[in-house]
């Protein structure tokens, strides 16, 4: 550790040895002249009685001075470099004090002044770097406490952060998406179409900032598939280059739960059938035989009707959907006579807009071409829309109208209500299953399955159905069906098949006996 | 004018099958019954009816052996029976079995009531 300081005063000796042996030899040489008092002859004829009291004289003295000089200029280098070794090991506070060795006391001072400005930067630096770091940290681990999937994407769309949560969620790691395009590592799908791609595509003008969707489908990195919510914020202007963060919530848990309800429900609908059978039955004996009864009378056995009418269509609705999450909702397709079929459906739902006292209405051109689909599950879409319609409007003044005309090669059918009307914010989720306008008011309210089971018939069709709105005005809901391609030769036949069944969501019965 | 008409109602569930009756006796038609598939068989082998109301979901043998039986191999069996399955099994499955097997109506019972029940017989009679 000291080698430095003692090669220094090794070097220091030599030198002071070498400076001084010349003059020492020539101090020596003269004495011993004068002190023999003879000739230059014998200088070189006694050689060997000259020279050792000549070294003895003169070199001596010299060895030993270079000694002390040696010396008293090594100590102040030696605490120089003492101090400077306890400066690098973070001692900043050192002493170097070198008392009257001149210019080494001066580097001293200097040295001091210099540990002390190093030590006011080292410090400060350090708190800048603690800084950052303790932010760096807190950010991280508040990305990676997330229970939501996170990461950024830079102006090309590849992925420049992705959270732990992201990682476990999709079996991906970030050394594996880092720079990839999110459409090839996190392709978010809604009926196999890329949502997310097509929505950056449109940042470049639009001021459309936050996108949300909802139940995607995103394929893990084993192949299966996960469905989430997910949230994209476009970023402008960020000196990291992070163009926009997306943000996914998983939906197992809810998918999990929702398996549950179904799967309780379908036991549980069938098992109350045969008592709802009876309720029913006996109410209807009750409303059609009983005799003298009082007008409040009327009203509560009527009351007693309609929420056994709504527990009934609660419970089909209930086991509709468990059939749809279970793949069961099998069809049968058949032409229909859709003129004849709106009419019957009208007709059967008379007696019960009556006694709820709302109007339905029927508006048909004369012809419309034949439908091919499910007739009891286009029963089911039907009753669901009048019933919600039912629901939505207030008894007396509440109108239903139902049209129905061809759009291209498809028939749009649309049912219509003055009743309360749904909110803006709710139409994208009103299809939804579970989903309620206002969970809160139960009068309104079902099990938020008819909807649901209306979007999935249709679409099992080949179909489409949307809902308009404005508050406080009323709702409409149309759908649409593809028309079965008119076969000339066919047409007599399927005249026949049509009037042969007639189905309804009650179940059905052949028409061929009907006059 | 429907009181010559006949029916045999095939159902294990006594107080729906009484629950029916009523209604179907109050419009006039003649209502007997059989609590099982067996009895049913051996009724409606026995003697013509106008219309056999059959329950699925019996013991013995269930509604669609008992429309089979009577059907027969061709589906022809008992042509001037009308066979009306009323039950509360809701299945596609089991709808189309009744419908391949020459039933002339399939019926939800939680979803009509008596009297509903009682205008689709009018139809069919």
């Amino acid at each position: 550790m000291n080698m430095m300081p003692d090669r220094f005063k090794r070097q220091t000796l030599a030198l002071f040895f070498i400076v001084s042996i010349v003059p020492a030899l020539i101090v020596g040489a003269v004495w011993y002249v004068y002190s023999q008092n003879s000739s230059a002859n014998l200088l070189l004829v006694n050689f060997k009685s000259f020279v050792l009291p000549v070294i003895m004289v003169g070199v001596l003295p010299a060895v030993i001075l270079s000694f002390i000089f040696a010396e008293l200029l090594a100590r102040p280098v030696r605490r120089i470099h003492h101090a400077t070794l306890e400066l690098l090991r973070g001692n900043y506070h050192t002493r170097f004090e070198v008392q009257g060795a001149g210019e080494f006391d001066d580097i001293g001072r200097a040295l001091e002044v210099l540990a002390t400005k190093l030590e006011q930067t080292l410090s400060e630096s350090a708190s800048e770097t603690a800084l950052i770091a303790a932010e760096r940290g807190k950010l991280r681990t508040v990305l990676n406490s997330m229970t939501d999937g996170v990461f950024a994407l830079d102006r090309a769309g590849r992925i420049l952060l992705f959270n732990k949560a992201a990682g476990a969620l999709t079996g991906r790691s970030i050394e594996e998406v880092a720079g990839q395009l999110a459409e090839k590592v996190m392709p978010f799908r809604a009926h196999g179409e890329l949502v997310m791609t097509r929505w950056l595509a449109r940042q470049g003008n639009e001021d459309e900032h936050i996108g949300q969707w909802h139940d995607l489908e995103l394929y893990r990195a084993d192949g299966q598939s996960l469905y989430v919510d997910v949230e994209a914020v476009v970023i402008k202007d960020d000196p990291n280059g992070i163009a926009t963060l997306v943000t996914f919530h998983d939906l197992s848990s809810t998918h999990q739960l929702d398996q549950m309800k179904i799967d309780f429900v379908a036991l549980a609908a069938h098992e109350l059938r045969t008592p709802l059978t009876e309720i029913k039955g006996y109410l209807d004996i009750l409303s059609t035989e009983a005799a003298g009864l009082s007008k409040s009378d009327r009203i509560f056995l009527n009351r007693a009707v309609t929420s056994a009418e709504r527990l009934g269509g609660l419970m089909r609705n209930l086991l509709n959907v468990s059939r749809i999450e279970h793949g069961e909702l099998n069809f049968r397709l058949e032409p229909i006579n859709y003129v004849e079929f709106l009419n019957d459906f009208v007709h059967d739902t008379k007696p019960r807009s009556k006694q709820m006292r709302r109007r339905i209405e029927l508006k048909l051109p004369l012809k419309l071409p034949t439908l091919e689909a499910d007739a009891s599950a286009l029963h089911e879409v039907l009753t669901n829309l009048v019933d919600n319609a039912f629901s939505h409007t207030a008894a007396g003044i509440g109108v239903i109208t139902i049209t129905a005309d061809r759009r291209g090669g498809e028939i749009e059918t649309t049912v219509s209500d003055n009743g309360i009307g749904i909110p803006a914010q709710a139409l994208p989720r009103l299809f939804t299953k579970f989903f309620r306008v206002n969970p809160m008011k139960s009068a309104a309210s079902g099990t938020g399955l008819g909807l649901y089971i209306c979007k999935a018939i249709v679409e099992a069709h080949g179909g489409t159905i949307w809902a308009e709105s404005t508050e406080g005005e009323g709702s409409s809901f149309s759908f649409r069906l593809p028309a079965r391609p008119v076969a000339p030769s066919a047409a007599p036949s399927d005249n026949e098949t049509i009037t042969t069944i007639s189905r309804g969501t009650h179940g059905w019965i052949k028409k061929h006996s009907v006059h | 004018m429907a009181g010559s008409k006949s029916i045999l109602f095939i159902e294990d569930d006594k107080p729906i099958a009484e629950m029916y009756a009523r209604v179907l006796q109050h419009a006039g038609y003649e209502v007997e019954f059989a609590y099982d598939g067996a009895e049913g068989l051996t009724r409606a082998q026995a003697k013509h009816y106008d219309l056999i109301l059959l329950d699925i979901m019996m013991p013995e043998k269930t509604g669609i052996e008992v429309l089979r039986v009577l059907r027969g191999e061709d589906g022809q069996g008992h042509p001037e029976t009308k066979i009306v399955i009323l039950t509360n099994l809701a299945q596609n499955k089991t709808s189309q079995e009744a419908l391949r097997a020459q039933a002339d109506g399939y019926i939800i019972k939680a979803d009509i009531v008596p009297s509903q029940l009682a205008g689709i017989v009018g139809k069919l009679i």
